[in-house]
């Protein structure tokens, strides 16, 4: 059976796990362009080692991040979101940008 | 035929028409309806040995966000210490903390506790959010020594007693429902409660008696739990 360490629960069967795409750190919005933004959103490196990755343990719905070889499928490590995720991002309402792609 | 039925008040259990079919007798408990038993006079030892009970009429309730945990100190909550453990409170409500962030409080068996109906009133602070359990998860409890063994048939976490402690929480999958289940014995008698999707209420219900079979567990009605506790 393949385990996945959830931060949380613990050592669980990997069936208990979503997987929720690559991590990217989130560029500022109101100074990213529109095609930088549409990279965050729909683009992913899919590269080959390691990774870091979302994964959301389904039984608790708490959502952490793991560290994986994309090439030997080996998770390096798990750790919290609130590691990397320490301040509250409060988003402003400004003028909508126009943007070109 | 019973004088009571789960029809007479507003909430039901999504189990009362299996109750109904296995002969239970109902009972009011607060302002709310629960199975009493199901006319056995041996109830207290089927529940010593593999008994299952519908709790999912007792009042309970979620709360959530980063301001939950000092909210509820604040209001008198004992809060565990660490995640995925519970608390027994001074009025025998249990709360169990799901995450730094999350808190699940139940009522007791007795609903003499007026906890929840406390927190439901009072102004809810800032980043905190209230969760509606009682609406959106049915609670189980399986109840007696064979209990623990029975289980390793659906759920793969470890629940025998000398790994998982009384209080301790999992949450994970039984019969590929994900699940809460709660360690929370009745006197000596090992007991776990299951909160469960309320849409699969029925399923589960039927998995656990299912997966209960081999080892002649049975349905039993709140008096019997009550007897043990």
């Amino acid at each position: 059976m393949k385990l996945l360490t959830c931060p949380l629960n613990g050592p669980r069967n990997i069936a208990e796990f979503t997987y929720g795409g690559e991590y990217h750190p989130m560029p500022d919005p109101n100074i990213t362009d529109t095609r930088a933004w549409a990279e965050h959103v729909f683009f992913h490196d899919n590269a080959a080692g390691v990774v870091t990755e979302w994964w959301c343990h389904t039984a608790s719905s708490f959502w952490f991040l793991a560290e994986r070889n994309t090439i030997s499928d080996e998770v390096i490590r798990t750790f919290e979101a609130s590691e990397l995720f320490n301040q509250r991002i409060d988003f402003v309402a400004t003028n909508s940008k126009e943007g070109k792609l | 035929m019973t004088s009571i039925r789960p029809s007479q008040v507003k909430r039901r259990s999504q189990l009362a028409r299996r109750h109904i079919e296995l002969g239970a007798e109902f009972e009011h408990c607060s302002n709310l309806i629960v199975v009493k038993d199901y006319g056995s006079q041996t109830e207290v030892d089927q529940a010593k040995k593999l008994g299952l009970a519908d709790l999912s009429t007792l009042p309970r309730i979620g709360f959530k966000g980063t301001g939950a945990p000092d909210w509820a100190a604040y209001h008198g909550v004992t809060l565990p210490q660490q995640p995925n453990t519970s608390a027994v409170q001074k009025d025998d409500s249990l709360v169990a903390k799901l995450s730094h962030q999350e808190l699940l409080i139940l009522s007791d068996l007795g609903v003499t506790s007026t906890q929840i109906e406390r927190l439901e009133d009072s102004p809810i602070a800032a980043q905190t959010y209230a969760l509606p359990r009682a609406d959106s998860h049915c609670w189980l409890a399986v109840t007696g020594n064979q209990a623990a063994e029975m289980f390793s048939k659906i759920c793969a976490v470890d629940l025998r007693a000398h790994k998982f402690a009384n209080g301790e929480v999992a949450q994970t999958s039984v019969a590929r429902a994900n699940s809460i289940v709660i360690r929370h014995d009745l006197g000596s008698t090992p007991c776990f409660y299951v909160l469960t999707d309320a849409s699969a209420t029925e399923f589960l219900w039927d998995c656990l008696l299912d997966a209960m079979a081999e080892y002649t567990g049975a349905p039993v009605g709140v008096s019997a739990l009550r007897t043990l506790s």
